[in-house]
């Protein structure tokens, strides 16, 4: 098995860089049931840039989107956003940090289903006590196109509209990056595609930087770099991804892995 | 099947320790509040109850013929009698007794725990071997002369008295004091439960309550194999024909019991409606805790229809699951159950209102109900829904997480709410017409209060959108937390009535009572102010008995005292009926009374001259001016009088009004006196005015010393047990009522737990989460207290127009105070309900947010 190794940096988050990983492991249970899901990864996600993780099930891409999100804390190893160390913050501190800094999409969507459209798109400026940027926002709703359905509640839209309201509401506080976990996996593959356009949109034209965890070469292939994990390492990196090479590269990956 | 039952019991823990903690609680409600009603029955039982168990037959004077001589009562039962009946073949044992009551000052110079009939006074007749069976002493000796006393552990621990002290009694005159030789045990309930004892030595006992050298009664057991009946057929054999007679002990029991029946029978109804409720209460929160579980259980029904199994094989499951959690939490409710009903009479107790005590009684309908509620509500709530379950297909079941209620269903129910609704009101609304509460008006007004209450649990999911609208512009003050509280609480309206259902029908209750206890405890003020014009009212306890010319003589002259009138109490019988009549001076009756005449006055009243109430002057068809033939107290005849002056129903008056010489001639006490009124100078009213008046009566036990205020209160004092009563149900209701708001929070909370965790990953921080689920707790016991407020006050409304018919001072009074403290109790409430839950869905991760479902 080769490994891509990543030169350790005195000053790991260098200008440009959005967040940053620097020897992050994460490991669960002890003696006979340890399980090592993330060892010693260290990754730059830069500004700007639209990030894809991906790897087979059980490669550890959830734990370290979990990580750099702020969502779980590492076992070792250190995390920024930003210039700002997570593994310092309180529980407070680390939600001010979600709350203010990043945004979320998630595979199951995750949207309070009390709330209208509109309502959970400013949710997080809500909770944050902020009143949203109006232009901002009537730009974020016109790119994801849910003018029209802004007082309805999630239970009326169909699964691609909630997810493009999750992509507002992570757009609409202008967080420094937006995660997102398997954004596509509840989704068919038209609504897929169009939630992948905004989110390659808000990188181009907005600026936004953004990293998602995938399994589907065909999302991947929206991405301007895709990074690979197994067996929670960091094993190799593509920029400028087609589908066809992206698949290319996992099968390889698999028959190596299956051949150690 | 039973595997499968087990395992699935096992597998949700959570889930079952909700359902069990809702089953314990409804089966300790119900069980408590009937082990409760049983044991306070037969407490009250007891406390009128003499036990005749190994009486065979008792003896006792005949009343003597009208005209004999008075001092011929008792003669017959004497020594010499209670010889002869000792030879009488079948006799084992004969046990004379002299019984009567008497009146004790406690230790602190209060009178202790008098109460009718509760007041025991007897002889201690030693037997053959110097001691009275019926009392072992326990402490001390028996008492020996007319200057010593004994008393029972009870009543010497109520009192603190211990040996050597000396103790102020009266038995029907004057007080006196007697030194405390001895305590005694006694197995007599009517001591036991409450009451008080005083055993004299038997020449002092038959100076007090005979006539010396003779007996009240005489006590026989029999040889073991006679029969009752030969045995009094022989004992009568032996009898002074005219001036004895002999009863069996079974027959005097049978009579008894009848008497303690019509005595008791108001104990009974109060704590049945108090466990009717329990009950219904109870069964409620078992079946809205499964029907909340309702969604989770469709989706595993359906998934083990799918892989297989027959739908008789999961309705067994299920069956066997919810018959298992039945068994389980019944037993340990009902234990919690005996908990709540030994510590409830303690909690109702007040200082000077105690309730009877006695052991708790297990009767086969607090088992039966606590097993009917436990296992037969839990079943039916657990079977049911799943019936339902099993009957869609199980692809469809799987797919639905939640299932909108649906509109139709939300319809019908709006049309069976509002039917009830209507019904509910519109008997009370006509009743308001009435203008008496009879027996029959009171029942529909209780059946038009129960139906209201089932309209508004009918109607409260539909009513509860509406009204947590409103109070979200309350909780909207606390930004998203409030918004978003409020929107859960509306997520599901059933859920959040059903939830809201126990303090919704406690709060009526107790705002319901609260504003007619309120509203006639005023009305009785205003009557007792409109007829009292004292300051001071010191009363004997009965007719019998009475106060001594010399301490009405030391009232007046006690200082600070204006005005001191005596008033001798008596009986009038007209022809229709017995009424009673004050004898006053009249002189200054215009100044203790405040009579309102409507013609006349009292100035008149003398000798064959009498002012009748309006009521009276009504019924009997006169007026001013007129005649009416009555007869007054002891005399035989019935004379005819002038009516000098007609007033407005009075309290203090009575019926009718006499001048005090021509009423005390005929009273029962010949020249006593039963009540004097007393004016201060001023009207001043202090605890030291009370205690010197107190002092003046020589601290005469069978007196009462009340100013104006304890007067009323006293009148208003069955109203204040039934508060007091329904106070108990409230603490319990508001208890459920918690448990309840605690219960479907945390399963909420369970349910919501990837949206929690998607909050928590917004950035939304703990406390935050903290405060929603308390706001969301808030608010569903805002909306319970609301609509039970709402409901409470129409039934008040609607009852109190009925008592007005009857108390024409009735008037809606609002108690402000006790409202404002039973919404700010419910508010309270929520919030301590939510903190369990509260704290666990703060501690939920924001990885709960993408954790598999």
């Amino acid at each position: 098995m080769s490994v891509v190794p990543s030169t350790p940096r005195a000053q790991h988050t260098a200008p440009g860089i959005a967040a940053a990983t620097l020897d992050l492991s994460k490991v669960y249970g002890s003696g006979d049931t340890r399980v090592v899901a993330l060892d010693r990864v260290s990754i730059d996600f830069r500004e700007g840039e639209f990030t894809a993780i991906m790897g087979p099930s059980g490669c550890g891409k959830s734990t370290l989107m979990h990580c750099a999100a702020g969502l779980d804390s590492p076992s070792s190893g250190s995390v920024r956003v930003g210039t700002t160390e997570l593994s310092t913050l309180g529980d407070r501190q680390l939600t001010r940090l979600r709350r203010d800094r990043i945004g979320f999409i998630f595979q199951a969507f995750n949207l309070l289903p009390t709330l209208t459209a509109l309502e959970n798109i400013t949710l997080p400026l809500t909770i944050a006590g902020r009143r949203p940027d109006q232009r901002w926002l009537d730009r974020v709703v016109a790119m994801v196109g849910l003018s029209e359905r802004l007082g309805h509640r999630p239970a009326q839209l169909s699964g691609g509209q909630q997810q493009r309201v999750a992509v507002a509401r992570a757009l609409a506080a202008q967080p420094a990056i937006i995660f997102g976990d398997e954004p596509t996996g509840n989704l068919d593959s038209r609504a897929g595609a169009e939630v992948l356009g905004f989110l390659r949109d808000s990188v181009r034209e907005l600026g936004q930087t953004v990293v998602m965890v995938t399994h589907d070469p065909v999302a991947a292939g929206y991405a301007d770099r895709v990074v690979f994990l197994s067996d929670g390492r960091l094993v190799d990196e593509m920029t400028a991804p087609t589908p066809d090479r992206v698949l290319d590269l996992m099968k390889s990956l698999d028959s190596r892995s299956h051949t150690c | 099947m039973l595997k499968t039952a087990l395992r699935n019991l096992l597998a949700h823990k959570a889930r079952q320790i909700m359902t069990l903690l809702a089953v314990c609680l409804g089966v300790a409600f119900v069980s408590g509040t009937l082990v409760f009603a049983d044991s306070a029955a037969e407490a009250h039982r007891a406390a009128a109850s003499k036990n005749f168990a190994d009486i065979a037959v008792s003896v006792s004077a005949k009343a003597p013929p009208p005209g004999a001589a008075a001092n011929q009562k008792s003669s017959a039962l004497d020594d010499a009698l209670v010889r002869k009946l000792g030879g009488v073949p079948g006799v084992a044992d004969v046990r004379p007794e002299v019984d009567g009551s008497a009146a004790l000052n406690a230790a602190d110079g209060t009178p202790l725990r008098v109460k009718m009939g509760a007041n025991r006074a007897s002889g201690y007749i030693p037997g053959k071997d110097g001691k009275d069976s019926r009392y072992p002493l326990a402490e001390g000796r028996a008492p020996a002369d007319s200057g010593e006393l004994a008393v029972d552990s009870g009543t010497a621990a109520a009192g603190h008295f211990s040996i050597g002290d000396t103790i102020t009694l009266a038995t029907d005159g004057p007080v006196m004091t007697k030194r405390l030789v001895g305590i005694v045990t006694t197995k007599d309930t009517r001591v036991t439960a409450g009451g008080t004892l005083a055993l004299f030595d038997k020449a002092t006992a038959q100076k007090l309550f005979s006539s010396p050298g003779h007996y009240t009664g005489i006590d026989l057991s029999a040889t073991p194999g006679t029969d009752q009946s030969e045995l009094s057929r022989r004992v009568t054999g032996v009898l002074p024909a005219d001036r004895a007679e002999a009863t069996t002990g079974a027959g005097q029991a049978a009579q008894q019991g009848i008497l303690v029946n019509t005595l008791t029978r108001g104990y009974e109804k109060l704590p049945l409606v108090f466990a009717g409720v329990s009950l219904f209460i109870g069964s409620f929160l078992i079946i809205n805790t499964f029907t909340m579980l309702v969604s989770r259980r469709t989706r595993e029904i359906a998934l083990l229809r799918a892989i297989g199994a027959t739908r008789r094989q999961v309705s067994r499951s299920v069956l066997l699951e919810a018959l298992l959690v039945g068994l389980v939490a019944s037993a340990a409710g009902f234990l919690l159950g005996l908990g709540i009903a030994s510590v409830l009479p303690d909690i109702l107790s007040t200082d000077g209102n105690t309730l009877p005590q006695g052991p708790l009684v297990i009767g086969p309908r607090s088992v039966a109900a606590a097993l009917g509620v436990g296992v037969g509500v839990t079943v039916l709530a657990a079977w049911l829904p799943s019936r339902r379950a099993a009957k869609v297909a199980p692809v469809e079941a799987m797919r639905t997480t939640e299932q909108p209620p649906s509109a139709k269903r939300s319809r019908i129910r709006a049309g069976v709410g509002l039917a009830l609704l209507v019904v509910g009101a519109g008997l009370l609304v006509s009743l308001s017409g009435a203008k008496d509460a009879s027996e029959k008006n009171l029942q529909n007004a209780m059946f038009g209060c129960a139906l209201l209450v089932a309209a508004l649990i009918v109607l409260a999911p539909v009513l509860a959108s509406p009204v947590i609208r409103l109070t979200g512009r309350i909780t909207g003050r606390f930004g998203i937390t409030g918004h978003l509280a409020q929107r859960n609480a509306l997520r599901d309206p059933r859920r959040t009535a059903a939830t809201a259902a126990t303090l919704l029908i406690s709060t009526a209750l107790v705002a319901g009572l609260a504003v007619i206890g309120n509203s006639t405890g005023q009305a009785l003020d205003r009557q007792a102010a409109a007829g009292l014009g004292a300051d001071y009212l010191i009363s004997s306890r009965s007719d019998t008995t009475g106060v001594d010319p010399a301490a009405v003589r030391r009232v007046a002259d006690t200082p600070g005292v204006r005005t001191a009138g005596a008033v001798t109490d008596s009986t009038l019988f007209t022809g229709g009926g017995v009424r009673r009549i004050s004898g006053v001076d009249p002189s200054t009756v215009q100044d203790l009374m405040k009579l309102d005449f409507v013609s006349g006055s009292a100035k008149d009243l003398g000798p064959g001259r009498i002012a009748v109430s309006s009521t009276i002057a009504r019924k009997n068809g006169v007026t001013t001016g007129g005649r009416l033939n009555v007869r007054l107290g002891r005399n035989q005849e019935f004379t005819k009088y002038t009516v000098v002056g007609v007033y407005k129903d009075n309290p203090v008056a009575h019926d009718a009004l006499g001048a005090r010489t021509e009423v005390a001639k005929n009273s029962y006490l010949p020249g006593s006196v039963q009540r004097v009124l007393v004016r201060t100078d001023d009207g001043a009213v202090s605890k030291t005015t009370e205690d010197r008046l107190r002092t003046a009566v020589g601290n005469n036990p069978l007196l009462k010393v009340q100013d104006r205020e304890q007067f009323v209160q006293e009148a208003a004092g069955t109203m204040g047990d039934l508060l007091t009563l329904m106070y108990g149900m409230l603490a319990i209701g508001v208890v459920i009522g918690a448990l309840g708001i605690m219960n479907t929070l945390a399963m909420s909370v369970a349910e919501r737990t990837r949206e929690i965790g998607a909050l928590r990953a917004l950035g939304m921080d703990r406390s935050g989460i903290r405060r929603m689920i308390r706001l969301e707790a808030v608010t569903v016991a805002a909306f319970g207290t609301l609509i039970g407020l709402a409901g409470g006050l129409f039934g008040a409304w609607a009852v109190g127009s009925l008592a007005n018919g009857a108390m024409p001072q009735y008037s809606l009074a609002l108690p402000w105070g006790t409202l404002l403290l039973v919404c700010l109790l419910s508010l309270v409430i929520g919030a301590l309900a939510a903190a369990v839950p509260a704290r666990r869905a703060a501690a939920l991760s924001p990885l709960e947010a993408v954790a598999e479902a």
